[in-house]
């Protein structure tokens, strides 16, 4: 084998460090793919607001809404950060009250009730 | 806390105010989270929240102006750096080549660096300031990569309106394996040249060998 100059080895070395970093993203890409390929719900993160959450765990919006105590027909764009801050406690306690009424709202639990009907001053029947 | 988590946060109370700076001063190449909030609007658009083209216009707005401001920093701030680079890679004729072998290949990089391999994108912008590539022809590659980058990003959260967070993570790892792949392929094929052109010690070392054969 021929003698390597020092360059030549930097480069070696650069060309496996950049394969190294390849494989390892490339991994982890597949990796998710298949993790999200079984299932189907992402974590609840902080910064999603209500309707979204719903949106993400095809529950309706009031489910969630009357589940950590706001008016079930609102569509409260805040953040669930910034409601918790109002309401004065962990983000952590409202995202698993959300996670406690998602999983009620599921097979083989019972079917969400229907939305409530409003009592200020509806269309007359 | 985590700033990515603030970002977003703020989207869904500001609006687009909030799109449009994101992607400005992420296009010059603080790390903000300019991706995901990207796919956040679109699933927002399909939640009925947001609408989509004052969403890609303003997106791709912020983008580009921050695209510019990176372009004008290497132009006209970075020719002080000149000497140093020169002297950094040896020599001016050195800076000369490397900056001519950049020039053919800016169009292309400054198009791929904008929605394929968007974490370059800051570092060509400044080096295609540095390098005196025409700015009439960088803002085309770049409005058009723009484009290109905000419709994909948004059309994909409004596809996968309710995964985006696990969309952007994937394709935050995906992309860095794109980079990684260049990368590697650019430092291959520099490796295969190295070894197809034996260097100069290597040539005289080659003909010492043969004479010394030769030599009873």
């Amino acid at each position: 084998m021929r003698k390597l100059e020092w360059h030549q080895w930097l480069l070696i070395t650069l060309f496996l460090v950049a394969l190294f970093f390849t494989g390892l993203f490339g991994f982890r890409a597949v990796r998710r793919a298949i993790y999200w390929h079984n299932h189907r719900d992402e974590p609840i993160r902080s910064w999603m607001s209500v309707p979204y959450v719903a949106h993400s765990y095809r529950v309706p919006t009031h489910v969630l809404n009357q589940a950590i105590g706001l008016p079930p027909m609102q569509r409260d764009r805040r953040p669930l950060r910034e409601i918790a801050r109002e309401q004065n406690r962990p983000v952590e306690t409202l995202i698993s009250e959300l996670q406690d009424a998602i999983i009620h709202s599921r097979p083989p639990n019972q079917e969400p009730l229907p939305p409530p009907v409003s009592t200020d001053g509806g269309p007359p029947r | 806390m985590n700033i990515s988590d603030y970002v977003l946060s703020t989207l869904g109370v500001y609006g687009l105010p909030v799109l449009f700076g994101t992607l400005f001063i992420g296009s010059i190449g603080l790390p903000l989270p300019s991706s995901l909030l990207l796919l956040v609007a679109g699933s927002f658009i399909e939640q009925g929240d947001m609408s989509l083209w004052p969403v890609l216009g303003l997106s791709a707005a912020g983008a580009i102006l921050g695209d510019n401001i990176g372009y004008a920093l290497g132009r006209w701030g970075g020719r002080r750096w000149r000497g140093r680079i020169s002297h950094l890679i040896g020599g001016k004729e050195r800076l000369k080549t490397t900056e001519e072998w950049l020039k053919k290949r800016e169009g292309m990089s400054v198009f791929l660096s904008r929605w394929l391999l968007t974490p370059l994108g800051p570092l060509v912008n400044l080096t295609s300031g540095l390098t005196g590539y025409s700015w009439p022809r960088f803002l085309v590659y770049d409005v058009i990569g723009e484009a290109l980058w905000v419709t994909l990003y948004v059309f994909l959260g409004r596809f996968f309106s309710d995964r985006v967070q696990e969309m952007s993570e994937f394709l935050g790892d995906f992309t860095w394996m794109i980079v990684g792949l260049l990368i590697a392929a650019l430092l291959g094929w520099k490796l295969f040249q190295h070894f197809r052109t034996p260097s100069e010690a290597q040539a005289k070392a080659k003909t010492r060998d043969y004479l010394a054969d030769e030599t009873p």
